[in-house]
């Protein structure tokens, strides 16, 4: 996913200005439902992965692990309060929606980067899983970003506050410290397993958001 | 002993089903959970089935427990979705929540758990058919269209964004089996080509949440397709209808011009044609006159048409007394030999209004038989009409003067040596090959007039040579208006049969050995008719001669001696006055005998290439005859 014309200025930035605003010459200018509607298609691909490791995993490996008993199953984004209906989802204030998305999609980066170490070495995948691995883990990092340009445009347009910009604090934003090992006492069906509700997450609270801040087409 | 087994048995039989009555009463079997649903990812239910009664009352109720929490809640609502059912709504129902749902049966005997089951709501959303479906036909330039529109279903909450609903329908004709599904994605609305008019369609819409069921088809809508013609046929009836005018065009067309079709097509075929064949001769039934029509002339060729195919050499001399050219041309400064031309028999004697080319119209070149023999005066401009006919049919030429003469042209060959003419020297053309074996001269003989004023040159002794090898033709060309039918072609043809040479003596003014006679004068003779071995010549003048027959055999010729050829188309004859002047000239009396003539060196020296074998011949020539141009007949007697 790539926007063309706005800019990302480091990681500290409050906000990066875009370089073409009013569509000038030799920019193509992208609007924000443009915007939304690639990264909700990006999301929508990063969850079927998912749910195809997921299931691939249900049916080859897990019978061989003789797993038993799933009571005790900790995502480690369990932290992150995420609304679980409609209702709460669209009480929550759009800013707040984004900041819970991209701390979702923060937080699961390092983790699918681990998952997909640990499937190289290990047998139980293979390579076709091992791909899909990689390719989650990369989608992740890519839809991040495409999110955190949304929530800039989104904030150049004036839509939402720029309360925003503290989102892109490593600390706020860095579950890993406090989920680090959480996160490493996750069984790899787990991982799978809330990490492809987790994606259907991100899938449906980008398109809340996309809903009711551009509801032009598909809502 | 039979007697007591049978009594065990009946007292068996009744007491066993009073103990059995009292097993019934068991504890309920087992329930089993068979789905839950969620119509719109905000609600959802259950349903079991029930085991075994067990014999008494048996209750069921349901149990849960969410994820990652001990605490058990039992279903809110049994009834909202029926028996055996549970209902969980908004307020209970969580998202990306695990549910671990339980159902148990109970009864007075005891109670039975069902398997549990782990739910996510999420991916149990089935939600109801798509609403408000209507199907029109519309028109398109294209044809018609079938146009199904639809709403999501009512409880699916898709203006917000909650759930996204991806469509399908189905369509068919009442009649048929099979369905045509189309896929419509998440637009609520479908456009349905290729219909058959005059047909009853079917149409069905459902919708699937993009992570979940499908949801029911819809009820069948019916669309009824009006009856009409399709423009393509519009269009075949107007190309047919064009076509019939184009074919009936063409047909009036071909009609008008029957005739010529007809020809073109069918062309006739030619019937046998004989020429001279009469087809009413032969109905008649008298074969003989049908078959002498048949009959050609001219084959085979008669004994008599045979002198035609021959060459023939015919030496004509006029009396010199004759006036040779009636157009009076002026003899020139050489003098115009008069030879007196005798009426004799002689052959070549005679008027010679000919063809045959000759010198000038000079002096005749008489030829007798007589010893005394004069020779010819040469003349320049006035050839002696003597000739040599060589008759052939090649050259038949009519001359535009004579009207019952047909004359022939003869190719000329000259014999450089002239001779005088002498009677005893029998110029017949069928002598002269013997004489002269190797010397021939065919003249040809134009129908024009010999040009005598302009051929000439005056001062130029004509000088004919007897060479070799080669042979002349000298062609004059005159106006034909005057008696004179003198033409002769001067071309060179180097033709092996002729052995002399002509050569254009232009310059020369040696006499030639060869003299005429001088006494000679020549005239021309036209050839009035040809007949076999003779050669009915008419008379130039008046002189009374009349048409003298000249026949081949007769000897004595006079001959003017062609000095040679000036200007390719004079003449020049030499005079024998000029030769005397020469000094040197070959005068050949008989009666003198005969005489070594000397030849002049000169004219040795003015032969051209055949210079010494023309020497020898002029030697021979002279001895022979004296100064005369030779045509030696290169035909058989016959």
């Amino acid at each position: 996913m790539v926007l063309l014309c706005v800019e990302l200025r480091g990681s500290g930035s409050a906000s990066a200005a875009p370089i073409c605003v009013h569509g000038q010459a030799g920019c193509h200018f992208l609007s924000l439902a443009d915007l939304f509607d690639r990264v909700i298609q990006h999301s929508a691909r990063m969850h079927s992965i998912s749910s195809d490791l997921h299931s691939e995993f249900e049916q080859y490996v897990l019978p061989s692990r003789n797993h038993i008993g799933r009571i005790n199953r900790h995502c480690h984004t369990a932290t992150i309060l995420t609304p679980n209906g409609k209702e709460n989802a669209q009480r929550l204030a759009r800013e707040e929606l984004t900041e819970v998305i991209l701390k979702l999609l923060v937080a699961w980066k390092d983790p699918l980067w681990q998952f997909h170490q640990n499937m190289v070495h290990q047998d139980d995948f293979n390579n076709f899983s091992s791909n899909k691995a990689l390719e989650m883990s990369y989608m992740v990092h890519e839809l991040r970003k495409g999110v955190e340009k949304v929530a800039d445009k989104m904030q150049h347009l004036g839509m939402i506050s720029n309360t925003l910009s503290g989102l892109s604090s490593p600390e706020a934003l860095d579950p890993s410290s406090d989920t680090c090992g959480e996160s490493q006492a996750m069984s790899d069906h787990d991982l799978l397993y809330c990490f492809r509700r987790d994606s259907n997450k991100v899938q449906n609270y980008l398109k809340i958001l996309k809903c009711r801040i551009v509801p032009e087409n598909g809502c | 002993m039979m007697w007591r087994d049978v009594g065990v048995t009946l007292i068996l039989s009744l007491i066993l089903p009073v103990v059995a009555q009292g097993a019934r009463h068991t504890p309920p079997g087992k329930p089993k959970l068979t789905s839950c649903r969620s119509p719109d990812k905000e609600t959802f239910t259950c349903w079991w089935e029930a085991g075994s009664d067990g014999g008494r009352p048996t209750t069921y109720s349901l149990f849960y427990h969410k994820e990652n929490s001990e605490t058990v809640y039992e279903c809110p609502d049994y009834h909202t979705a029926g028996a055996n059912s549970c209902f969980f709504n908004k307020n209970e129902t969580s998202i990306w929540v695990n549910y671990n749902i339980t159902v148990v049966a109970t009864n007075a005997l005891g109670n039975n758990f069902s398997d549990p089951v782990d739910v996510d709501v999420v991916y149990i959303v089935q939600p109801h058919t798509p609403e408000n479906v209507t199907v029109g036909v519309l028109e398109d330039e294209d044809g018609p269209f079938l146009r199904v529109s639809w709403e999501p279903p009512r409880k699916a909450d898709t203006r917000s964004g909650w759930i996204t609903l991806i469509y399908e329908l189905r369509v068919k004709l009442e009649e048929a089996e099979e369905w045509e599904e189309h896929r419509a994605g998440q637009q609520k609305m479908f456009n349905n080509f290729s219909l058959h008019s005059g047909g009853v369609y079917m149409v069905q819409v459902r919708c699937k949440p993009d992570h979940g069921f499908w949801s029911e088809w819809s009820t069948a809508s019916y669309v009824k397709v009006p009856d009409y013609i399709p423009r393509e046929r519009s269009m075949w009836i107007l190309i047919a209808v064009f076509s019939a005018f184009i074919f009936l065009i063409l047909t009036w067309i071909i009609t008008l011009n029957r005739s010529s079709v007809k020809h073109c097509l069918l062309p006739p075929v030619p019937g046998p044609k004989i020429k001279g064949f009469d087809q009413q001769l032969l109905k008649k039934g008298k074969p003989e006159e049908v078959f002498n029509s048949l009959v050609v002339q001219s084959f085979p060729p008669r004994s008599t048409d045979y002198e035609d195919l021959l060459v023939e050499y015919l030496e004509v001399y006029v009396n010199e007394k004759q006036e040779l050219m009636p157009e009076g041309k002026d003899l020139r400064d050489v003098g115009c030999l008069e030879s007196k031309s005798q009426s004799d028999n002689d052959s070549g004697r005679g008027s010679c209004d000919s063809h045959t080319l000759l010198m000038e119209k000079c002096g005749g070149v008489e030829s007798k038989d007589e010893s005394s023999y004069e020779e010819p005066e040469l003349l320049q401009g006035q050839a002696g009409s003597w000739e040599r006919l060589e008759r052939g049919d090649s050259q038949v030429v009519d001359t535009p003067d004579s009207s019952d003469a047909r004359v022939k042209t003869w190719p000329l060959v000259f014999s450089p040596s002239i001779h005088g003419s002498s009677d005893n020297h029998h110029y017949g053309t069928l002598e002269m090959p013997k004489q002269h074996s190797t010397s021939e001269i065919t003249y040809s003989v134009p129908d024009h007039l010999f040009p005598t004023s302009t051929s000439f040159p005056h001062h130029h002794h004509p000088e004919y040579r007897d060479s070799l090898g080669e042979y002349s033709e000298y062609r004059h060309s005159r106006s034909p208006s005057t008696g004179v039918l003198y033409h002769w072609e001067a071309q060179h043809h180097p033709q092996a049969h002729s052995n002399f040479n002509i050569r254009n003596l232009e310059r020369q003014k040696e006499a030639t050995g060869f003299g005429l006679p001088p006494s000679r004068s020549m005239e021309y003779v036209e050839v009035q008719k040809v007949n076999q071995n003779q050669l009915v010549l008419k008379p130039l003048s008046s002189h009374g001669r009349g048409p003298s027959q000249v026949q081949f055999g007769r000897a004595v010729v006079d001959y003017s001696k062609v000095n040679g050829v000036n200007n390719d188309n004079v003449l020049l004859l030499q005079r024998q006055r000029e030769m005397a002047e020469a000094g040197q000239y070959c005068d050949y009396r008989e009666k003198e005998g005969a005489e070594a003539e000397r030849y002049p060196t000169q004219q040795q020296g003015k032969t051209t290439k055949d210079g010494p074998v023309a020497t020898q011949l002029q030697e021979s020539t002279c001895l022979t005859t004296s100064g005369y141009v030779d045509t030696v007949p290169t035909m058989p007697t016959f």
